[in-house]
């Protein structure tokens, strides 16, 4: 992402200028007989209390980068006039947009969550899992359920099939269809967008990026660090 | 004599002077564009705190591993 995104001045201006940035370290890969398994990337797009708005799951490009970011900042000032002050319409609007999403650009259908059922984790619970550290890792939240359409989208599948992270997903009448990363983050966030990173994260990087996280994010000193080998640091 | 004893009151605190500005280096290097466009702030809730101020919203950016391999980064 760094290469290909982050270091493009387009995408590095449109950031610097809409959102203030920052970045977690989570989990490690591992070297096994010389190979390195494992390694990813996660960008969460965020409401100022940490909510999260979109995700971009995996390493892209630079014009991807920037056409995400300009969406969750001009689909924020939407909501913003929509909602006029309703947390709760905010939020629906939100999860809808990514529902109208998967639908447009994947041919998908999903019925966007404009509620919460349940509460979160409980982090005193027997039965919660707790990592080291004493906190819950986050749980692999259920992606809604999706509807296919009723004909076959030959063209729309086998471009998603060509996408990053492709893998093949159920639909209610148990049909299969291929979905990319961003599919699947759209079905992800018409349920869950909203809930804090800290729930999210585990979703995403274990059941989007098939990543196994050993552990909760944690703050590093940089998530370049030959950058500074390079520069003689 | 004293030139004995001038090198060793001098020399732990040229290696402080020297400690600090690697301290010093380090900050600059944990908040700053780390070889980006991008200007990056420490923490989420340090960026979380400026944005509200700012009124701007957050960029998180999760990594695992290392950006060293071209294919993924």
């Amino acid at each position: 992402m760094r290469v290909n995104a982050l270091a493009n001045p387009q995408v590095g201006k449109y950031l610097n200028e809409h959102f203030v940035s920052s970045f977690q370290k989570v989990g490690t890969f591992k070297i096994v007989n010389g190979q390195k398994q494992g390694g990813n990337v996660a960008a969460y797009f965020c409401a100022p209390d940490g909510r999260v708005l979109h995700v971009v799951a995996g390493p892209v490009d630079a014009a991807t980068m920037l056409r995400e970011a300009k969406w969750v900042v001009e689909t924020t000032k939407k909501a913003i006039v929509e909602s006029k002050g309703n947390g709760g319409k905010f939020k629906a609007i939100f999860r809808t947009a990514h529902a109208e999403r998967l639908r447009t650009e994947h041919g998908l259908m999903v019925d966007a969550v404009t509620y919460d059922l349940s509460a979160a984790q409980d982090e005193n619970s027997a039965l919660t899992y707790n990592d080291p550290s004493g906190r819950p890792i986050a749980p692999k939240l259920p992606p809604p359920p999706i509807n296919g359409p009723d004909v076959s989208l030959k063209e729309v599948q086998l471009r998603a099939a060509q996408a990053p992270g492709a893998a093949t997903i159920h639909d209610k009448a148990g049909r299969p269809w291929q979905l990319g990363n961003q599919g699947r983050v759209h079905m992800l966030m018409a349920a869950y967008s909203m809930a804090k990173i800290e729930t999210l994260y585990g979703a995403v990087f274990e059941n989007i990026l098939g990543e196994r996280v050993s552990t909760k994010p944690v703050e590093t000193n940089s998530p370049f660090p030959w950058v500074n080998r390079r520069s003689g640091g | 004599m004293c030139r004995f004893v001038l090198s060793v009151a001098v020399l732990p605190l040229l290696g402080l002077v020297l400690a600090r500005a690697a301290d010093k280096k380090e900050t600059e290097a944990t908040c700053g564009n780390n070889g980006t466009a991008v200007h990056f702030l420490d923490s989420p809730k340090e960026a979380a705190q400026q944005a509200k101020l700012e009124e701007k919203l957050v960029f998180v950016l999760h990594v695992s591993g290392l950006f060293e391999d071209p294919n993924l980064t």
